[in-house]
């Protein structure tokens, strides 16, 4: 039988096809997992009413913040949890070549609305007594600091378990955030993995039992 | 890091996938000459000589003569040379050919190994044409007036057939019996439409007595002596021709270790045989098969390198989520019940994975189609194929570790 050279040609357009068919099909789930972060970050919208209940507390008093929190922003906890989850799982399965800048950009956003809703989650926890957690997490890249990964999975670990019990917040000091960067002079950190308890921090990386202990004070 | 594994990992699937896209081009466009049947058109049958070179086949080579006693083809000879055998074999041999003048024994105390018994045999033979076959293995009665038809085209030096397993039992027999479908028959029979065919396989091939003397027989210090002798033939720029109706059942090792023993033989005697011939590679005075060889290794050496990679990462990540554990007293199970589903979450990486497991399959199943296996008795095989997989980079990676170590090879 004999062999046309064209043979070798159609084989290597059949492969080509297939493998700009696997790209094209790798860029649909790309954009779909973008619209999702995008969906997902209109919460974001909602978090600015935070600054309006913040005012409306400081004019009104504490009775108001309670009745803001309750009625809504206790809900938004665990949203903002799994869309900080979701954000950081989507930025890896798109990350193959080179760093996306749209992950960055919503992480960046993220990361500022965390400070707001933060801020007034420690408020309303003082003023209506709360017996929520909050937990502020500051960590680098892997690269500079290995174990902050560690201390994210015990964190993780954490949330799983006990849900609405506690806030956590995640905070990455690369993105050079102003707002971060104060909180993070306000408690004096200078070593990561930093998670701070209540207010109290905790640099080094620190264990389940450890967390759970302070959780429990 | 991660970036230069992807670049990779895309470049080495792009390869793989050409090679099996090449494959089954050939097999659509071949698709009648898949079945050929050369007609049998000789006015007497030309003389065979059949050698089947034995050691220590005490118990099993009275199958063998029992299935050469019904070989339809009157003009033949069977030369079984004992290789030095400690056991019974020899009088199992003298007890099953006695009065059957076809049959002569060649009882050598001393061993050769195989490429040896075969030389020996040849000299001996009186056939136009040699078949040289495993004394554990069983050919079809017709097989004769299948093969020897090609020799009809003087440029063919040598025939190979279909080598099917006989009776697999055990898992791993029922995998790599599907192997030998695809592997040593199917795609060999794609090989030979251009000359590509890089071996004879030893459990039964048919040779030009003339082209044996011509290159000088099997090579004695070769432990793949099929494959180094079809390079050879390819060499002096003959043709290897392949009858995909003709068939051998050959048995497999019994259990995983001797399998493992088997192959490590197979593979570091193909990287041997592709070094005494590295002046072939992207030759093309020797054609097409150059290419194809240096094709065909390039693949496995990328792709084990592309295993060994993805096996460290796989690992450093797994290593690293034990770690992880040890801050949460190695909670696994909280761990494993957060796992969720999201397509969202698969990387292309992962989607090219993915469609390169769907893609074997798909490629098996054609395969056992055309080769006419019942898929529904195959189910074992085919489910555990995926383990194909593995067992290459493995059995490769001891091959190179064997060879590179300088250790000399075993025939046994």
């Amino acid at each position: 039988m004999e062999i046309k050279k064209s043979v070798f040609l159609i084989a290597f357009l059949i492969t080509a096809f297939l493998l700009i068919t696997i790209l094209f099909l790798g860029n649909i789930l790309n954009s779909q997992r973008k619209t999702a972060v995008e969906d997902k970050m209109t919460i974001i919208s909602d978090l600015n009413d935070v600054q309006t209940y913040s005012l409306l507390s400081s004019v009104y008093g504490e009775k108001l913040a309670c009745l803001a929190f309750n009625s809504k922003l206790a809900a938004w906890d665990q949203t903002l949890w799994k869309l900080g989850v979701k954000l950081e799982q989507y930025r890896v399965a798109t990350e193959e070549f080179a760093k996306d800048p749209f992950y960055l950009q919503q992480k960046t956003t993220f990361n500022e609305n965390e400070v707001l809703y933060m801020a007034f989650l420690t408020k309303a926890k003082k003023e209506c007594n709360l017996s929520q957690t909050v937990i502020s997490f500051y960590y680098k890249k892997a690269e500079v600091c290995p174990k902050c990964d560690d201390q994210s999975f015990v964190l993780s670990d954490i949330k799983r378990e006990l849900g609405d019990g506690v806030s956590i917040f995640s905070y990455d000091d690369d993105l050079n955030i102003t707002s971060i960067s104060l909180l993070q002079k306000y408690y004096d950190i200078k070593e990561y993995p930093c998670v701070v308890i209540n207010e109290k921090p905790f640099c080094g990386i620190r264990d389940k039992s450890f967390i759970e202990s302070r959780i429990n004070i | 890091m991660n970036v230069v594994y992807n670049i990779f990992l895309y470049f080495v699937w792009f390869l793989a996938t050409y090679y099996v896209v090449m494959m089954l081009l050939l097999i659509f466009i071949g698709r009648k000459a898949l079945r050929e049947k050369v007609k049998f058109d000789f006015k007497k049958e030309p003389f065979v000589s059949v050698i089947i070179p034995a050691y220590n086949e005490e118990g099993k080579i009275r199958h063998t003569i029992n299935s050469l006693k019904k070989v339809k083809y009157d003009n033949i000879e069977f030369i079984i040379v004992s290789d030095g055998s400690k056991d019974g074999t020899g009088r199992e041999v003298r007890e099953n050919i006695k009065g059957n003048p076809k049959f002569i024994f060649i009882d050598r105390k001393e061993n050769k190994g195989k490429a040896g018994s075969l030389n020996d045999g040849i000299a001996k033979a009186r056939g136009e044409f040699i078949a040289t076959m495993d004394a554990d293995s069983v050919i079809e009665p017709g097989i004769f007036y299948k093969t020897v038809p090609y020799f009809k085209d003087p440029k063919v030096a040598a025939v190979a057939v279909s080598v099917l397993v006989k009776n697999p039992h055990s898992f791993f027999n029922k995998v790599f019996e599907l192997e030998y479908v695809i592997g040593l028959s199917l795609m060999l029979k794609v090989f030979s439409f251009f000359n590509g065919v890089f071996v004879t396989p030893g459990p039964f091939s048919i040779y030009r007595k003339s082209v044996l003397r011509e290159i000088g027989g099997f090579d004695p210090n070769s432990v793949t002596e099929d494959m180094e002798i079809a390079y050879r033939i390819q060499k002096h720029h003959y043709k290897i021709a392949m009858c995909m109706e003709a068939k051998v059942h050959t048995i497999l090792p019994p259990t995983f270790k001797k399998i493992t023993i088997q192959r490590r033989r197979w593979y570091s005697g193909a990287i041997l045989t592709l070094v005494k011939h590295k002046d072939m590679l992207l030759n093309k005075k020797h054609g097409i098969f150059g290419f194809v060889v240096f094709f065909n290794y390039l693949l496995i050496i990328l792709g084990l390198i592309l295993f060994i990679s993805s096996l460290y990462l796989g690992a450093s990540n797994a290593v690293k989520d034990v770690l992880h554990l040890r801050y949460s007293s190695f909670d696994l199970i909280s761990r494993i019940k957060s796992i969720e589903i999201d397509f969202l979450l698969l990387s292309r990486a992962t989607v090219l994975g993915i469609l390169s497991l769907l893609f074997t399959f798909f490629v098996l199943l054609t395969g056992l189609v055309i080769m006419r296996t019942d898929i529904t008795k195959k189910k074992i095989g085919i489910v555990g194929y995926i383990v194909m997989f593995f067992l290459y980079q493995y059995f490769w990676f001891i091959s190179i570790i064997k060879v590179i170590g300088g250790k000399k090879i075993k025939w046994r």
